[in-house]
């Protein structure tokens, strides 16, 4: 009788462990890698919680809508001891060229920490060289000449670093190739817009 | 010291609108460059307290550059990297639209001369059959030999130190010889500061008092770009002048407009001829802003 009721004691404590023990691993369920789906968190108090995320560090972009007019950049006007927003316009037949000298241009206000506002391009004009014909009165197309134009925008030049970057500019100047350095005005900004003449006859005949 | 310096900083800057234009060689040895003033220089002289004068002479004196005409030769390396990178722009290239023409009047002519030549079968190329592009090349090619290019290096201008078109690849500096304090000295021109005027109007004054005529130049910025300090012997020294200070400013030849007569006191020296005419302390300030690149 009391082996029996030995027996039944510690199956029943036997039963009564086994159920701990599995109550235990449902609480706390083996996180095998594998197995594992990616988009669960570790657990907080773990020292790689956290780990991985990236997205918080990268600043947040403003999505940009389509009906957003693209807004100009503040023109800088002049100080006692800067120039304001300057225009460097480099135009020429030969595009490498003049690529390659805007580019040149660019790296260079980096390298002597002057701030570059915008390096754009304006649209290329295209020049027929017309000829007159030896015996008549017809011109013929001799050749056709593209002039391409870049423009590297810088926001302020300091007094003291306009002779130094000037001189090296011009030093450097390749062959077949102009340099213009000029003020930026609203007017320049406004001007590689294309014009709307239907928005501005319809304008025109409201506030007519 | 204190006096210019301030009244620069109370200066507006001068707007320039330049233009610089790099022709092939013409006829003058000099870069064309046009400048329009936008807004005009005004001075705000400020009221100062009386302030005892400063024991230094003040002087501007002007680095006048005569920029390079023509680029530089390339060194060996330089000229045979070239070359490759040339080749291997043409082995990855594709034919252009005037060599596909070649090719097709080459095999048209072809086709023509043979036996059973149909000229229905041909389609219509109007004036293509009559002006070749062969032809079109025969003309340029005539035109290219009635074409002649300027000499890039002239070996008797090179000699003349005096003229504007020695060495057209490398920047020049004039160098002017002028009286100071007893001595006739090879310097920068240079002039006294007088009151009431800017460091730059100086400078400008130093370059019209030279004796050649028609040196048209542009500024390059109202900021000094080096200074040379000067102490006179202590013998010389009186209460009043310790030494000068001398400033330096940039300037571009713009176009010198009729050639001036050779004076034996104005000179076009390369960076590395500098040496020769310039004392040595003063060689060391001038160093440090004349670019030779």
């Amino acid at each position: 009788m009391s082996a029996v009721l030995r027996k039944v004691c510690v199956t029943r404590q036997a039963s009564a462990l086994s159920q701990a023990l599995a109550a235990c691993w449902a609480a706390r369920p083996l996180q095998h890698p594998v197995w594992a789906p990616v988009n669960t968190r570790h657990y907080r108090s773990m020292p790689t919680h956290g780990i991985g995320r990236w997205r918080h560090l990268v600043p947040k972009e403003k999505t940009k809508k389509k009906k957003d007019k693209i807004q100009m950049k503040e023109i800088l006007g002049e100080t006692d001891t800067a120039y304001g927003s300057l225009n460097v316009t480099v135009s020429g037949y030969d595009m490498t060229l003049v690529e390659h000298y805007s580019q040149y241009i660019h790296n260079l206000c980096h390298r002597l920490a002057i701030k570059v506002a915008e390096s754009y391009i304006l649209p290329t004009k295209t020049t027929e060289v017309m000829l007159m014909q030896e015996k008549g009165t017809k011109m013929f197309v001799d050749a056709v000449l593209k002039t391409h134009q870049r423009v590297v925008q810088l926001s302020s030049l300091d007094a003291t670093a306009c002779p130094v970057l000037l001189d090296v500019l011009l030093q450097n100047q390749p062959e077949g190739v102009e340099l213009c350095v000029s003020q930026h005005t609203e007017a320049h900004f406004q001007a590689r817009f294309k014009g709307r003449p239907e928005l501005e006859g319809l304008i025109a005949q409201l506030t007519y | 010291m204190a006096a210019p310096c301030r009244r620069m900083a109370s200066v507006t800057l001068l707007y320039f609108r330049s233009c610089f234009r790099r022709t092939a060689v013409g006829s003058a040895g000099v870069r064309q460059l046009s400048t329009t003033s936008v807004c005009g220089v005004t001075l705000q002289t400020k009221s100062r307290t009386e302030k005892p004068p400063s024991p230094w002479t003040l002087m501007a004196a002007v680095c006048l550059q005569r920029l390079p005409v023509i680029s530089a030769d390339c060194s060996p390396v330089e000229q045979r990297f070239r070359q490759m990178l040339q080749q291997m722009e043409l082995e990855k290239s594709l034919v252009s639209e005037h060599e596909l023409r070649l090719l097709e009047d080459a095999e048209r002519l072809s086709r023509k001369q043979a036996d059973d030549y149909d000229s229905d079968d041909e389609g219509s190329h109007g004036d293509q059959d009559i002006v070749l592009a062969q032809d079109l090349e025969d003309s340029w090619e005539q035109k290219l030999q009635t074409f002649q290019p300027g000499l890039r290096v002239n070996a008797d201008a090179d000699e003349d130190l005096t003229s504007l078109e020695r060495c057209l690849a490398d920047p020049l500096v004039l160098v002017a010889e002028q009286q100071v304090g007893g001595d006739k000295l090879w310097l920068l021109p240079q002039t006294q500061w007088q009151e009431g005027e800017t460091l730059r109007q100086t400078a400008e004054r130093a370059l019209n008092s030279l004796p050649a005529a028609g040196l048209k130049a542009t500024f390059l910025g109202n900021a000094p770009c080096g200074v040379y300090k000067y102490k006179l012997p202590k013998a010389a020294r009186t209460e009043s002048t310790v030494g000068t200070k001398v400033f330096f400013f940039k300037a571009i030849l713009s176009d010198s407009g009729a050639p001036a007569a050779p004076s034996a006191s104005l000179l076009w020296a390369k960076k590395s001829e500098l040496q020769r005419y310039l004392k040595p302390a003063y060689m060391m300030k001038v160093d440090r802003f004349v670019l030779a690149l």
